[in-house]
Formats: structure tokens, C-alpha cells, sequence
């Protein structure tokens, strides 16, 4: 069995706004959402900026009941996803509940409860360490507050990825689709900026003091951002049966690990080019074909140099174009794969390249197409979503117009 | 599902390290009552008054993995990086650092932790509040994501194929053979690690504690029994090896046992404030649509390794579940008797048990019916604390299949 996976709804959580709408008008008019930080204190640490979510009320999207047993993580998890599904227009009857999937990534979770736990052992002793708060701590229950909410019984699934864990989401769930084992998921990334990931980016020399420049010369790091994506995948036979309208298809994607360094990239980026030749394959495409590039582009030294190295392995001399979000939304970690996702199927849908905004000196180093500045419109029938991550992780993932991709690869009988 | 063939196992347990000491603890403990419950060791256990634990006793990384590069590593990552070592070597798949079948390219990972990253975090954390954020020791940090763990097991191993890390409380090492599966299905992969790992904390302790999950000092660890009081908590790390159908014997290997179904069910607690809750319907559902994935009756199914801790909220709707699915004789045994509960290592834990009781060892600690003359099939169950449940069927290969 085989069966293709098409994107019927999306919905975001962003420091670049909520909803497609606000965050597509943001990304597309090149607007910066990094801001001195206001969570949490940075006076040591020499570094303040962040894209945080500022103006994210639960109760805007949540009722009193979910919002108590949700922390923050899992509240921006439920809103994203409660909003995938009203674009999808999937309501209880569109889908047995056995066969609707969700999938998360995340890094941290919870982190915030966890900090306060931590806090209250520490000041008060363990006896303080309310277990009210620990029980919605655990990272199993990202999917589940879903499930509940939105009436999923299928399988529900946790995957931390690191900074690649919006596209193993993703992919995993277009697996279960495409294998049968679901007709719809809920997949998605989802991660919120807290003290702890704040300080150790710091302390390993990796934030940029005001501004994220992918693949600029004069780059000087990341910037830490939050925010949580989800989409709504469905069969193909699904979509058709309830006449539902599709964005976008997803085409495959393809896993690697570098097996090299804990926070490093392989210096010859050998895991990237792995898991984009194995996306393509999987896609039935050859590099050519690719539109569009929606990089992984954090910024920083390493990461740009050998991304760009990777791509233009991959792709020859054929100048593709290619995009960071993170210039702009900063790097959302565990939810940054999937944000950008919703970019991707946003630029098929649109046909607009968002910009890298502070995009001046360009970086031999970094031989690559960017697209400066500024958005532009351009064919955009074939979308690659690159993401990269600690622990050696890659994931590339493959999205198109609908109707434009080779029939799926088939199974292993 | 496609049966998946298991060719290798590699175990760091309270019952022994590595798949002979297993087997033979685990034969063991079905004689006698069992020596882990001793105080706990990976932290100052005589400030809470000595509290027990089924710990991996005396575990030295150095042991497996010689004195380098051990320095940043917790004791998670050193458990999952012994347990996928000792897998690659039972599968013939790897041996003193290099390949004998296979290779980088094909051989991936697929690993479970629920809790894995809460003492870096928390030490971390503390570090932060009683110091200064700007003295967190860079060289740690990697260990707060909570697939650093897997992450150092690929370096190690050399595993390039793809590399998954599942959090999904209990059910998680069950549910990383949901994701091995897809990959095979995908052509990802022609063999992986598949388990999981938890090892003991003061703050997994301390959360627990404070969730008034834990058997009180003193009383008797008795989990699935009428008389239970609580869990005992428990560490440990398992990785089966996994090969899509027709890979061992391709490659010249002898599979012991395979996977041949997977279910996972979902039921929400009826009250909208509750978190923590277990459901007997949705253990029903796991269990049924395992038998239907593995195209077998509730009559083929010899033991039931199931994910009973001693929590009585938890063990009742368990019971309750597998004797409406099985019927009340069925022989439901309890690994968690023998080594605690190991929380996101669960799955895997139940999994090298049911590999030990396919390969002849007598099912222990059985909490209802009798053992079976003969072990030829076994369902893993294991239940999350918010109403998941997930199972996987495994059978003995028939003979002259591998």
C-alpha cells in the first residue's frame, strides 16, 4: 500500500504573529520579530535578544479547562493545532477518531514548569514541588492534550528531534498515512524560550547579540525564538471522499545522522547530503526540479558553511534559490522544521520566496543563492525544507503542488 | 504488520548487563525473591531514608566503553550507549569498533526515554539559580535535549541510517517499533536498534514522591498483587535489534524471535481537570488491535508481560483489561517485579524479558494464571499516565525460518 499525503490545513504560533495570515504578511514584507527579551533575566549572560511570543493569551484559544492543564508549551501546541484543524475544516465527523494521528516535536516541552519545580525544591524544599504542575510536565503529553481537545484516539506520538523535530513529526506522520495506519494527523513542532536553553546557547558562544544573519559574511549566531506549527496531513483518498481543498503535498523526506559530533556538523556534511538525496529519491525528483530552498540557516558560523557546502553538492552550480526564516523569526528549535514548513507550503500557495532579512556581505564561504532582503515571486512548484540539529540529526523534507510530483515510492511488501 | 526479526539484544539491567547475565538473571529471579531492592545509588538515598531502588548496581561505564570520552556523559547516555553496543555485537553486526555486516549507511536507531533529560535540566537549572547562569558548563548542555542521548549512541556506534528518539512516557519503547516499522516500510533502513533507557535520578525520584506514586520503605514490592502499595522505581536500558523480513538470513545471521504486531489506543479520563489517569478500554483496544496487526486470536498468546508497577490505579485497570481480552486464566507476568519501574524504557525492558521467556527461561513474576509449558508467543503491554496504552505481539521464530 501507498498512498499520497496532502497538507489540508495549517496553523501557527509565532513571534511573527498567529495564524497564517499574520505570519505570512510578516515573513513576506521582511519584518524582524527579535526583541530584547522580557521572560527571564539575561544580565549575565551578555546577551538579550530573542524572538519571544509577547502577546499569546491561552484563553484566546483554549477554555479554562484545557488551559489549567496545560503549561505554556502545551498550550501553544493546542492553539496551533485547534487552528490546523478549523483550516482543514476537520471536525469530529470528518474522520474516524482511530484514525486521526498526532505527532509532536519538542526539545525542552515543558520547560518553564520544570524551571519553576526546580525552583520551588530548591527554595522551600521538595515538600514544595507541587504535583499538580508535575503531572503535566511529562513530554508524552504534547499529543495527548491534542488528542483530547480535538477527539484523536489514533497513535499519538512524541519525537524529540532536537532542532530537526518539527520534520520528524511531520515525516512520521505522512509514514502512517502513507502505510495505512492513519487517514489524517495532527503533526507539528512546538518550543518555548526559557531561562536554561537561553544561558546554555549563550554559554556555548552560539547567540548573536541583536540580529540573526544567515549566511552573512559578518554573521555572528543565532537567535533563540519560540513558537509552535501544525499541519493537517491526510491521504489523498481522504481528501477527495469528505471534498476537502489541499495546499500542498507532501512529497517525502529523508533522515541521516552524522554520527560525528554532539552540537557540531560533520565538517563535509555528509548527514545533509545523505538526507537530501534521500528526500529526493523518496519524492521521485531529481535536483533540478527544486524551486526553492528554505534553509535551516541559523546563523551561525558552522552550521551556514556547511549547509551551503551540503546544498551545493546536491545541486551543482545551479543557483537555488534559498531562504532562512530564522533571520527574521529566530531559531523556534524543536518547532522551527515545522514553522517552516508552513513557509514552505506558504510559498507554493503564494508563490513568494520569502527574504533573509540582514542579508549584506556576501560570505565565500557560503556560495549560495540567498534571496536578500527582500521577498520576490518565483516558481515555486517544488519546496525543500531543510533542518539540522544537535545530536548530528538531519531531516529534509519535500513539498509541492498538488499534482505535481511522480507517484509515491512504492512500500516494502 | 511485516514480521520483524530480532537478531541481536543488548540489556543493561538490575538483572545483569549484557544478554547471557540477563538470561540468567532473569532465570533466577523466577527461583527466588529477587536482590535489587537495595537503597538507591545514584544519589544520597540515606537523606530520604534510605529509599530502595532497582538500580544497574556497581555500573561503570569504563567497564564497556574503556576511559575516553566519558567525562560529560550522565548516566542515561551511558546506559543507552553500553546497551546499543552490546546490541551490534549480539547481532554480529559490529565488533571492536568496526563493521562485520551492514553498515553506517543502513543501520539507524530508534530509542525511547520519557524522562531522560530531567537531571540535566534540573542540574543545570540549579546551577542557574544558586550561582549564575553564565557558570552552566557548555560541555553539559547537550545533555538537556533529550535525544543527546540516542545522539551519543550513533557517534559511538557509528549509526548513519537515521536516528529517532520517541517520549512517550511508558508505551514509548513500544511505540519506537511503530517508528522502525515505517522506516523498514519506507526502505530507511535494513537493520536498527530498537528499546529504550531511564536511568534513575534524585529528580525523577523526588517528582514521584511527590505524585505519591512510590511503595512506602519497608512495605513489599508487589506489583499487579491486591496488596500493592506503590512503585519502585527502576533504570535500566534495552536495544533489540531489528531486521526487516528475509535480512538475517540475507546476511547469514540467525534471528531468535520476531515482532509480528503493534497496537496503540487512546482513551481520554472522564473528567476534564484530570491528568494522570490509566484506561482499561484503551489497554483493551491496544491489545486487540496488536493481535489484529499480528493476524492472531487471544487463544496464541502464551504470557502477557504486562506494565503493572504496584500503583494500584494504574495495575486495576490493566487487569481488569487484559482479562476481558484474554479471558481470566490467561498468564500475565509482571517484569517490573524484577526490575522496577523503568519508566520510558518500559517497552524495551518487557520486550528482552519476553526475548528471555521465548528462549526457555520460565516466566516470572506471575501475578495471574500459571506459566505455560512452552512460551511460543508473547504480548508486551505497557500503559502511559495519561491514557495511552501500546502492545506488541513477539513469537519464537518457527524452526528452520532464520
Amino acid at each position: 500500500m501507498t498512498r499520497r499525503v496532502l497538507v489540508t490545513g495549517m496553523g501557527i504560533i509565532s513571534s511573527a504573529g498567529h495564524g497564517c495570515k499574520a505570519f505570512w504578511e510578516s515573513l513576506t514584507a521582511g519584518r524582524s520579530a527579535v526583541t530584547p527579551v522580557e521572560g527571564f533575566d539575561t544580565t549575565d549572560l551578555g546577551r538579550n535578544y530573542a524572538s519571544e511570543i509577547k502577546d499569546f493569551r491561552p484563553r484566546d484559544f483554549l477554555t479554562a479547562a484545557e488551559a489549567r492543564r496545560t503549561g505554556r508549551c502545551g498550550a501553544f501546541t493546542l492553539a496551533a493545532a485547534r487552528m490546523a484543524t478549523v483550516d482543514a475544516r476537520l471536525g469530529p465527523a470528518s474522520v474516524p477518531a482511530g484514525r486521526l494521528a498526532v505527532i509532536i516535536g519538542t526539545t525542552m516541552g515543558e520547560a518553564k514548569d520544570i524551571e519553576g519545580l526546580e525552583h520551588a525544591w530548591i527554595q522551600k524544599g521538595r515538600e514544595a514541588v507541587d504535583a499538580k504542575i508535575i503531572a503535566r510536565c511529562g513530554w508524552s503529553l504534547l499529543p495527548i492534550h491534542v488528542a483530547r481537545s480535538l477527539g484523536a484516539r489514533g497513535a499519538l506520538l512524541t519525537l524529540p528531534g532536537a532542532c530537526a523535530a518539527g520534520n520528524y513529526a511531520i515525516g512520521l506522520a505522512a509514514d502512517l498515512i502513507r502505510t495505512g495506519r492513519a487517514d489524517v494527523a495532527i503533526a507539528g513542532g512546538v518550543e518555548i524560550i526559557q531561562q536554561l536553553q537561553f544561558a546554555g546557547f549563550a554559554r556555548l558562544g552560539a547567540i548573536a547579540p541583536e540580529r540573526c544573519q544567515p549566511f552573512d559574511k559578518n554573521r555572528q549566531g543565532l537567535i533563540l525564538g519560540e513558537g509552535a506549527a501544525m499541519l493537517v496531513l491526510e491521504s489523498e483518498e481522504h481528501v477527495i471522499e469528505r471534498g476537502a481543498d489541499a495546499v500542498a503535498e507532501f512529497g517525502g523526506y529523508g533522515l541521516a545522522c552524522d554520527a560525528y559530533h554532539i552540537t557540531r556538523p560533520h565538517p563535509e556534511g555528509t548527514g545533509t547530503v545523505a538526507a537530501t538525496r534521500r528526500a529526493l529519491a523518496e519524492a521521485g525528483i531529481d535536483p533540478h526540479e527544486v524551486d526553492f530552498i528554505n534553509a535551516h540557516g541559523t546563523g551561525t558560523h558552522a552550521n551556514d558553511v556547511i549547509e551551503s557546502k551540503a546544498t551545493r553538492e546536491v545541486f551543482g552550480d545551479r543557483p537555488v534559490p534559498m531562504s532562512s526564516c530564522k533571520s527574521m523569526i529566530g531559531h523556534t528549535m524543536g518547532a522551527s522544521s515545522a514553522l517552516e514548513s508552513v513557509a514552505c507550503v506558504l510559498t507554493i500557495k503564494t508563490g513568494i520566496y520569502p527574504p533573509t532579512i540582514g542579508y549584506e556581505v556576501p560570505d565565500p564561504e557560503c556560495p549560495v543563492a540567498v534571496v536578500a532582503n527582500q521577498a520576490r515571486k518565483g516558481p515555486a512548484d517544488i519546496v525543500v525544507n531543510n533542518s539540522l540539529a544537535f545530536g548530528g540529526y538531519d531531516a529534509v523534507s519535500i513539498f509541492a503542488k498538488v499534482g505535481r510530483l511522480p507517484p509515491p515510492r512504492r512500500l516494502a511488501a | 504488520m511485516r514480521p520483524l526479526e530480532v537478531t541481536g539484544l543488548g540489556i543493561v539491567s538490575p538483572l545483569g548487563v549484557g544478554k547471557e547475565a540477563f538470561v540468567e538473571g532473569l532465570t533466577r529471579a523466577g527461583q527466588g525473591p529477587c536482590g535489587f531492592e537495595g537503597p538507591a545509588e545514584t544519589f544520597d538515598a540515606a537523606a530520604y531514608g534510605g529509599i530502595r531502588a532497582a538500580q544497574v548496581r556497581g555500573f561503570d561505564a569504563k567497564t564497556w566503553l574503556g576511559d575516553k570520552g566519558l567525562r560529560n556523559m550522565d548516566r542515561l547516555t551511558a546506559l543507552t550507549v553500553v546497551a546499543t553496543k552490546l546490541a551490534a555485537q549480539d547481532a554480529g553486526l559490529r565488533k571492536d569498533g568496526h563493521w562485520l555486516a551492514l553498515g553506517p549507511d543502513r543501520v539507524g536507531i530508534c530509542a525511547s526515554t520519557a524522562y531522560g533529560s530531567f537531571e540535566a535540566i534540573t542540574e543545570l537549572d540549579r546551577v542557574a539559580m544558586l550561582e549564575n547562569p553564565r557558570y552552566l558548563n557548555p560541555a553539559k548542555f547537550p545533555n538537556t535535549v533529550i535525544n543527546s542521548a540516542a545522539g551519543y549512541a550513533s557517534i559511538w556506534e557509528d549509526l548513519q541510517a537515521l536516528n529517532v528518539t520517541v517520549s512517550n512516557g511508558n508505551p514509548g519503547g513500544l511505540d519506537a517499533v511503530l517508528c522502525a516499522d515505517m522506516h523498514f516500510a519506507c526502505g530507511r533502513a535494513e537493520a536498527l536498534l530498537v528499546g529504550g533507557a531511564e536511568a534513575l535520578s534524585e529528580a525523577i525520584y523526588v517528582a514521584f514522591h511527590q505524585l505519591g506514586a512510590l511503595v512506602p520503605n519497608g512495605a513489599p514490592y508487589l506489583p499487579g498483587e491486591s496488596a500493592a502499595r506503590g512503585m519502585l522505581l527502576g533504570e535500566g536500558a534495552a536495544f533489540a535489534v531489528l531486521e526487516p523480513p528475509g535480512g538475517a538470513r540475507a546476511r547469514g545471521a540467525k534471528a531468535f524471535a520476531q515482532i509480528v504486531g503493534y497496537g496503540t489506543a487512546f482513551e481520554p479520563p472522564s473528567s476534564e481537570v484530570l491528568i494522570i489517569h490509566a484506561s482499561s478500554l484503551a489497554t483493551a483496544q491496544a491489545a486487540r488491535a496488536a493481535l489484529e496487526d499480528a493476524s492472531m486470536s487471544p487463544e496464541q498468546i502464551d504470557v502477557v508481560a504486562a506494565s503493572v508497577s504496584g500503583y494500584p490505579a494504574l495495575d486495576a485497570p490493566e487487569l481488569a483489561a487484559l482479562a476481558e481480552v484474554f479471558g481470566p486464566d490467561v498468564c500475565v507476568a509482571a517484569p517490573k517485579a524484577l526490575m522496577g519501574e523503568t519508566l520510558g524504557a518500559t517497552g524495551a525492558m518487557g520486550m528482552a524479558a519476553a526475548i528471555g521467556w521465548l528462549g526457555g527461561v520460565t516466566p516470572a513474576r506471575i501475578v495471574r494464571g500459571r506459566a505455560p509449558r512452552e512460551t511460543r508467543a508473547v504480548m508486551v503491554v505497557a500503559l502511559g499516565f495519561h491514557g495511552t496504552a501500546s502492545a506488541v505481539v513477539l513469537r519464537s521464530c518457527a524452526r528452520g525460518s532464520a
